[in-house]
Order: structure tokens, then sequence, then C-alpha cells
């Protein structure tokens, strides 16, 4: 069975070959939708597929699949599919889009199941790189500097985890490169925490975690519906992913739990109040997942600080029911601004319900989401940070919700076309839905949502909401990817600074500067080994 | 003692049989040059490969003692695994080249043997017989020879359009290289004074660290650095490969400055004595180093694509030297690693480069022009260059699965674990450099066409060696590791 595997990540690839070949591309693109199923197949089999272990001549790959990937696994592929039949509808006949698509579906599916630094390294680079593609797709100015900034950052992320898995590497005995092997040194190598910081930047920069969260308000917003939803809702997992596998609550050198828990409250109230004064609804989503990555960067830090052992689990299932219900209300804008205000009134209260979800209303999914982080954010200090949390997330989807009823499209009777509405009531469906089904995995107490402590929050962030209703308007809406505009402070430096190592070259291209370097070569040289002599 | 090993003999094939061609395409002309290069690069490319299938079976390096005469009498060549990989990466590199060089170089049926073509296919093979002989030489002064051979034959192929401006960047390159060679010979002089042999495998182990052999290491190293125009000995090599033609540009910065590499490699870790190794790797890396940040820098702001990508060149060739210092200091596991890095970047630079090197020359013959900012419109009238270029930034940028991700993650490992963190840094900051200018070409190729700008169709057979290039290089970092024992065979 574990050769089952590797088909997920392959059969949105072999997909992508099948693109080149212009007699099938049509039906490729048809298929869209279809190419998530297999990886769907093999979350549903957790338990029953073996590690995948292939010696690729001195190197050992592992695919594993364990509770964790299989939440995030089976969540991604629900929301690649609704998104991809979504699309269908949306662009129509765009083999570019396809293409980029499915490469970066395949990087975005194969994460969650990579058990070794290569593979690992492999499929979160071309989730990551592949994703600039989507964001580009509109051509618009404004995608192609929201795209130049995604890639820049994206290599930017690559190259810490990279060093970061070298350390790793150095570290861990013998040549495994399984990340069973190497994470357990961690806690004790005497690098660990250059790892551990590499590790975070890295990861955090997908993740959205300030201040690395910039990308995010920028990319979202540029990038066509479907493509902002699983933007939002997977690309940002393969961060999730990464620190549940990389920093587990007995593997993290000493103070990062607590670094990250508090690193994650600070984002969460961040997203929030930078959310707040958006116009675009699209934004305004962009900045909640921001808020909730936070939340999840918390759960994690948290379950290392008290060394949860199911910290990760419980993280991917909170991260499981973001994906659904932030993919569907990506989908539910473009489905609102293709309505008009007769079907407008069926649109907006699943909008609504998906919206309230998020603070913590029961007995939505997002409840149990709460509900099942209760072990990490359920006491003391935490708890009050979480309900903080929940209540400024109440405040920002309602907001939401008004931004989106002004945005949405103004002709009377129109309706959306059923292959943007039914992608949507379906992921909608799921977000409520499927926590319900997959509780007993993390073995929650669904009666704690029903307590005073979750409920307050959401009904104070209710009865706040009217009062920023009117005062919204008000506030000077911060510029998108706020803390962007420091970056352009350092835009003249830049440019001094290239420019001064460019008239640095030039003193080297006359002829007599040549001939001097060659004798400078030489007798440096010479110095050198000299010196090594004696 | 050298011996003749089993299989040796193809070592004189990889030498005789492309010089064998030039002579016989030298004579014959016109359309049968071109047959006759082609088939004998064909068969080059099995012989490199035989060579490589040998020393990888075997384990051990082959040679081939000429006549039977012992060096230091005589002459041997010899294929370890650095040889064997080099003249493979070399073989590959010439033949797509010499296929893309079909359409330029072509003599139509009944037309009059045009000058550019007839040189062009008398010196591709010619380079090959120089490649080889760089590559298999096994004496000091034979390897001067062939590193001479090796520049005359890339100076010719470069001044193939025999424009003036061209012949004004070549020269300065010839007079370059020669100041070069005669560094190389001063202190090949002085080691022969020394030791009375040439012969690399005589001379390692029993040379002194003393006064003579530091002098004339530091000449030689000097003379060979010029000729892969480490920075700051750089100054020719923009101009000489950005103004040849796109496939000689190929194989300059693809494989012309490797030969100086491994001739490097040898007098480094074959020759030299332990400690000027230990003293001298130092100052190699920090060139390197500099070499990347500034090569980088000055690349991402060229306005002219062959010139970027010249001056990528002279970034790339930094990587080279930052495995000196790694070997030198390293243990066995981690020198192996070091070994294995810089080996590998020379080898997917050359493929990268060489594709990139003819996918600007595919797009400038499009356009009109190699303006980096008025590429619009490019992605859509030849998709296939456009993916082949970009394939090739991401392998030097060091994305995986490419061979250029391989390299640098054998580099960074290698210095986390010999404690010189510092290079890392270096390598890590280069990829990023890298990734803007391959992001500045890409983009403005992939936006839309400036209004009144005509892009002439290219024929799709070139199109697909620049991609068979290209994808080679990005296959290389998942080939099994066991391919890459290859390059072990016979490390120092």
């Amino acid at each position: 069975m574990s050769f089952l595997l590797v088909l997920a990540p392959l059969a949105p690839l072999a997909m992508l070959f099948a693109l080149a070949w212009p007699k099938v591309r049509a039906t490729v693109q048809r298929l869209l939708w279809a190419a998530p199923l297999p990886a769907l197949l093999v979350a549903l089999l957790l338990g029953h597929v073996p590690p995948l272990v292939a010696d690729a001549g001195g190197l050992r790959l592992t695919l594993l699949l364990d509770a964790p990937g299989a939440l995030l696994l089976g969540g991604a592929a629900l929301l690649w599919g609704a998104a991809g039949l979504y699309a269908r509808a949306y662009l129509g006949d765009q083999p570019r889009f396809a293409a980029w698509w499915l490469l970066t579906q395949s990087g975005s599916l194969g994460v969650f199941i990579a058990g070794d630094l290569g593979s690992f390294y492999l499929a979160f680079a071309v989730a990551s790189l592949a994703g600039f593609g989507l964001v580009v797709q509109d051509g618009t100015a404004a995608a192609v500097r929201a795209g130049a900034l995604y890639l820049f950052l994206a290599v930017l992320g690559e190259i810490a985890l990279l060093l970061g898995f070298a350390l790793l590497a150095t570290a861990a005995p013998g040549d495994s490169i399984a990340i069973a092997d190497v994470v357990p040194p961690l806690a004790t190598y005497p690098g660990g925490h250059i790892t551990a910081l590499l590790l975070v930047l890295g990861f955090g920069l997908k993740m959205g975690l300030v201040p690395l969260h910039v990308w995010l308000p920028v990319a979202h917003p540029a990038a066509p519906m479907p493509a902002s939803a699983v933007l939002s809702g997977v690309i940002v997992k393969a961060g999730v992913i990464g620190l549940i596998r990389f920093l587990p609550d007995d593997g993290a050198p000493a103070g990062w739990g607590m670094a990250l828990t508090v690193i994650g409250f600070l984002t969460a109230y961040w997203g929030v109040a930078a959310g707040l004064t958006q116009r675009n609804p699209k934004t305004v989503l962009a900045y909640s997942t921001v808020s909730q990555m936070g939340v999840v960067g918390a759960v994690l830090g948290m379950g290392i600080v008290l060394g949860i052992a199911d910290g990760g689990l419980h993280a991917a299932f909170y991260a499981l029911h973001h994906m659904l219900a932030k993919g569907a209300l990506f989908l539910g804008v473009g489905v609102a601004l293709a309505s008009g205000r007769e079907s407008r009134r069926w649109v907006l209260p699943l909008a609504l319900l998906l919206a309230l979800g998020f603070g913590g209303l029961p007995p939505t999914g997002g409840a149990l989401a709460k509900a099942a982080v209760k072990d990490e954010l359920g006491a003391g200090l935490a708890a009050w940070c979480a309900a903080l949390s929940a209540f400024g997330s109440t405040l920002l989807m309602l907001h939401f919700v008004r931004r989106v009823t002004e945005a949405a499209g103004e002709g009377h009777a129109a309706r959306p076309a059923p292959g943007l509405l039914w992608p949507w009531l379906g992921l909608g469906g799921a977000a409520l839905l499927l926590p319900w089904a997959l509780l007993p995995m993390v073995g929650a107490d669904a009666g704690k949502m029903w307590s005073m402590a979750a409920i307050a929050p959401v009904l104070l962030g209710a009865a706040l909401s009217w009062p920023w209703m009117r005062w919204a308007d008000r506030v000077p809406a911060l510029p998108e990817g706020d803390l962007l505009v420091l970056a352009k402070r350092g835009a003249a430096p830049r440019e001094a600074l290239g420019r001064a190592i460019l008239r640095f070259e030039m003193l080297f291209r006359p002829w007599p500067a040549a001939g001097l370097s060659l004798l400078g070569v030489v007798l440096a040289l010479i110095a050198a080994m000299a010196a090594a002599r004696s | 003692m050298t011996a003749t090993t089993q299989g040796g003999w193809l070592l004189v094939m990889a030498l005789t049989l492309p010089a064998g061609a030039m002579l016989l395409a030298f004579v014959a002309g016109g359309r049968h040059a071109r047959t006759i290069s082609l088939a004998a690069l064909g068969l080059w490319l099995v012989i490199a490969f035989a060579i490589a299938a040998q020393v990888q079976s075997g384990g051990a390096p082959l040679s081939y003692v000429i006549g039977g005469w012992q060096p230091p009498l005589g002459m041997a060549l010899r294929a370890d695994g650095l040889s064997a990989a080099m003249l493979l990466t070399g073989a590959v590199v010439l033949l797509a080249v010499a296929l893309f060089g079909r359409t330029p170089y072509d003599t139509p049926r009944g037309a009059p043997e045009s000058r550019a073509a007839y040189a062009f296919w008398c010196f591709v093979p010619a380079l090959a017989a120089s490649l080889a002989a760089a590559f298999l030489g096994g004496d000091l002064f034979n390897l001067f020879v062939a590193l001479e051979m090796l520049t005359f034959t890339a100076l010719a192929l470069a001044c193939l359009d025999g424009r003036p401006s061209q012949f004004k960047s070549e020269l300065r390159y010839l007079l370059f290289a020669l100041i070069g060679s005669v560094l190389y010979l001063l202190g090949t002089g002085l080691l022969y004074g020394a030791y009375g042999t040439l012969d690399i495998a005589l001379l390692a182990g029993r040379t002194r660290a003393d006064a003579p052999t530091m002098v004339a290491g530091a000449l030689m190293t000097a003379g060979l650095i010029a000729k892969m125009a480490l920075f700051p000995l750089h100054l020719w090599l923009p101009p000489a490969h950005a103004g040849a033609p796109a496939a000689a540009s190929a194989l300059l910065s693809g494989l012309v400055v490797k030969g100086a590499f491994v001739l490097l490699l040898r007098l480094w870790f074959w020759v030299l004595p332990a400690p000027f190794v230990l003293g001298g790797a130092s100052v190699l890396a920090a060139l390197g180093a500099t070499a990347i940040v500034v090569g980088s820098v000055v690349a991402l702001r060229q306005e002219r694509l062959k010139l970027l990508v010249a001056y990528s060149t002279v970034a790339q060739m930094g990587y080279l030297f930052l495995m000196f210092p790694l070997l030198a200091a390293a243990d066995a596991e981690t020198a192996s690693r070091a070994w294995l890095g810089g080996v590998l970047q020379a080898i997917s630079h050359a493929l990268a480069k060489a594709a990139m090197f003819l996918g600007a020359g595919l797009v400038a013959a499009s356009l009109g022009h190699d303006r980096v900012n008025a590429l619009g419109g490019a992605a859509r009238a030849m998709p296939v260059t456009v993916i082949a270029f970009a394939l090739g930034g991401l392998s030097l940028m060091g994305l995986p699965p490419s061979g250029g991700f391989s390299a640098k993650w054998l580099l960074l490992r290698a210095s986390v674990e010999t404690g010189q963190w510092w290079w890392s840094l270096v390598i890590l900051a280069g990829g990023l450099l890298t990734g803007g200018y391959v992001y500045r070409i890409v983009a403005a190729a992939l936006s839309a066409p400036a209004p009144g700008c005509m892009a002439r169709p290219v024929p799709r057979a070139q199109e697909y060696c620049v991609l068979a290039l290209a994808v080679a290089s990005m296959l290389l970092g998942v080939l099994p590791l066991y391919a890459f024992g290859l390059v072990r065979v016979g490390a120092p």
C-alpha cells in the first residue's frame, strides 16, 4: 500500500507533463479538480499505509503518513479539489495557470508526507516557488509587484531552511537524513539555537508570523480567487507542518517554546489590528490568515512549553479547520461578487457562519478547533491571550462580512454560476462538519465549546462590531503589508551600495589595475604560504 | 610506477579521435566538415561514457603509458574520477553546442563554403581534443600545452563573426591568457629545476615545503586563475564571452575555463605540499567569495543580457574556489563532501551556463537586441528557450533538484563541519543575488511585448538543444548518489 504515498505528489505532476501534449491539454484542464484525489485517498487510509523508504544509491528517502500529516494532507486535497473545480468556472481555459497550479499542488501535497530532509526541502521549495505563478496570474502591475515580493521572500525562506537543514544534518549522528533521526539531537546540540532560529525564520515566513507576514496581505489580494484560496489555505500550512516536524515538543532547544508562543500571540493580535483597517475583503481575509497562523504558532509553542506529546496533532487539527474555512471564504468572495442583491441573501449567511467560526461560535467546526487546543491554551495567561485573540478574530471576521457586503456585485438578479457556487458550498459544508467527524482523532471534549470562556469572546466581539462598523471608515487604512513601508525606506541605501560595488569592480577593469592585481595575487599567495610554513 | 591499465586505449581514442576529425574536416571542408565533426563528437561522447563507466566500475583510475616509456622519460595519460566526469560533461556540452550550431553554420547544398562555417566545424573538434588533453594529461608540461591549445581554439571560435569589436575584446583575452601562460610556464620551470620531473604522479608526495616550490606554486596558481577570470583578474572575461557568437560563448563559459580549473586542482591537491595548501587556500577562497558577491551584484546591474550572463560566470567561478580551504582543513569524510561539491559545481555550471548562453543567443537573434529591460514578449515567441533559460538559472541559484543544489548543499555542509561557517554565508548570499538577476531576466521575458516589437520565430531544433542542456543540469541533482562515486575515484 505504501506506493500510494508517491501518487499524492506524482499525480499532479503527471498531469502537468500531460499539459505539454496538445491533444490532451483540454482534458487535463477539465480534470484539474481530480489531481488531488490520490492524496485524499492516501489521507483516508491513515494507519494502513506503512512508510515508504527508498534507498536511492546511498541516500535514504522516506515518505510517511502520520496523524498530523494525514489531517493536513486530506484537508489540502479537499481544498485543492474544490478550488480546482472553481478555477475552471472562474478562469476558463488557461493552460499556463493550470501548469503553475499543478506544480504548486504537487509540492504542497508532498510536503505533508515527506519524511526526510531531501524530499521535504524539495517539496517545500516547489510549493513555495511555483506559488509565484499563481500570484502573478492576472498580469496586472500590482500582481507583478506582489509576485516579486513573494518570490524574494520565498527564496529568503529557502536559504534560511537550507542552512538550518545543513546544521541539522551535521549535528545528526551517522549519514541518515530522515527527519526522525536528525531532529532529536537538536535539543542538546551546541548550535541548536541558531538552527532553531533558522527553522523558525524559514517556516515562519511561510506561515506569516510577524514580522515575516508582509507577503500575505500583498500576494493574496493580487491573486485570482481560487489561487488566493489555496495560497491562504494550503501554502501557509507548509510552514505549519515544518514547525510540527522540526520543533517537536521534546526536540526544541530550551526557550524556543516560549519564544514561539510570544511571537504567535503577537502575530495573532497584529493580524487583527491591521486587518480591521482594511477596505478590500480579500486583504481582510489575508490578515485573518496571519492572525490565525499566529494562534497555531502559539499552540505549537505552548505544546513545547508544557511538553504535550500531541501538540502537533492539535495544531494540525486547528490548521485543518482554518484550511477549509479560509478556502471557502475566499471562494465565497468570488461568489458574492457574482451575485446580485436578490441572491446575496442566500450567500451571506454561510459566509457569516464560517466567519464566526473563527471566533469559536459553537457548534461550528471552528469551535471544535478551539476546543482541540484547550490542552495548550486552556489555562493561565495563555487562556486569557487566546480569549483575546478569539474576540479579535470575531471582530475581524464581522468586519470582513461587512466589507464583502459592500463590495458585492451591483446587478439585482445576477446569480453565481453553478461552477462557482457548488465548490464553495461543498467546502463551506466541509469546514462546518468535517471537524465533527474527525474529533475522535484528537480526543477533544466537544462539551468545552459551550463553556462561558469559549462563548464570551464571540459575544463580546459581535457586540463591539456594531460600533466598529461606524468607525471603520474613519480609520485610515494601513498599507497592505504594513511593515513593507520600512523596507521601501531601505531602497536608497541599497541602490547606493549596489552602485558602490559596481564602482569597486570598475577599478579593476583597466589594464594597469589588472597587472597590479596579478602581482598582488602572486604576493598574497606567497605570503600566505610562507606564513603557513613557518 | 605507472602502467597501462585495462581500457587504457580509450584514453588514446579520446585524444586522437577529435584531433583526427579536425584534420579530416580541415581537408574535406564544406558540408563534409559538418558531417565529420558531428559524427566525431557523437563518437566522442560514447568514448567519454565508456571511460566513465570503466573508472566507475573498476573504482580505480585508468592510465596509458605512451609508447611504453615510463615517466619521467615518457608521457602518461591518466583518467581518474575527476577527468572522467569532466570529459563526460565536455562531451555532452560540445555535442549539444554542435547540434545547436547546425543551423547558423549550415552550408546549403551548392552554396559556396563560408569562412565562419568552415572554421566552426574545424575548431569544435579541435576544442574537444584540447579538452581531452587538458583533462587526461598526467604531466604539468603537457597540461600547459593543452591549455594553450584550449586558449587558441577558443579564441578562433570567439572571433568567428569577424567583427572588429570582437577582435578588440578577444585580443584582450589573448593577451591576458598569454600572461597567465607565461606565469604558469615560469613556475613549471622552477619545479622542473627542483625535482627533475613534471609528472604529477611522481611529484605527488615528493614536493618539499621550500622557497622554490612556494614561488612556483604561487606563479602557476596566479597564471591559472588569470585564465579562469577569478576576481580581480576578470577584466577580460565579460567582453570576451559576451562578444563571441552564442555557440562560442557557451563553450568559453561552460568548458574552456574549466580546463584551467582541473589543472589548478591537480596542482594544489597533488603537487603542492600540505602546509602550502593549508596556507594559500584561504587566499583563493577569499578571492572566490569576493567574486561571488561582486560578480553577482554587477550582473544584477547589467543592461545587456549577454554581459549579464558573462558576469554571472565571474560570480559562479568564485564558488569553485570555496572548496579549497574546506578540502585542506577537513577530515576524510568532509573532504570528500567538499571535493564532490566543488566538482559538481563545475559540472552543473558548465551545463547550465552553456544553456543560458545559447538561450541568450536565440533571444538576441529573435528580438534583434539583447537589452534586458526590453525582453517583453520573448516568452510568447519562444517558450521553450525561456523555460530552458529559467531552468539553467534555477540550477545556478542552487534550487533542488538541480546539480547546483547538490553542489551547494555539499559545500554548505562541509563549511559547517569544518567550522568555517562564514563561507556558507557567502554561498547563500550568492544564491539570493543569483535569484535576483535570473528573476530580472525571466520576469522581463514573461512581460507583455512592447508595441512594435517583432519577435522572429527561432528554429525548434535549436531550442531543444538549449532545453536538453538545461534539463541535464537540472537532473544532475537527482542522479543517484553512486553515480557521484565516480568523482571520488582517485580523489586526493
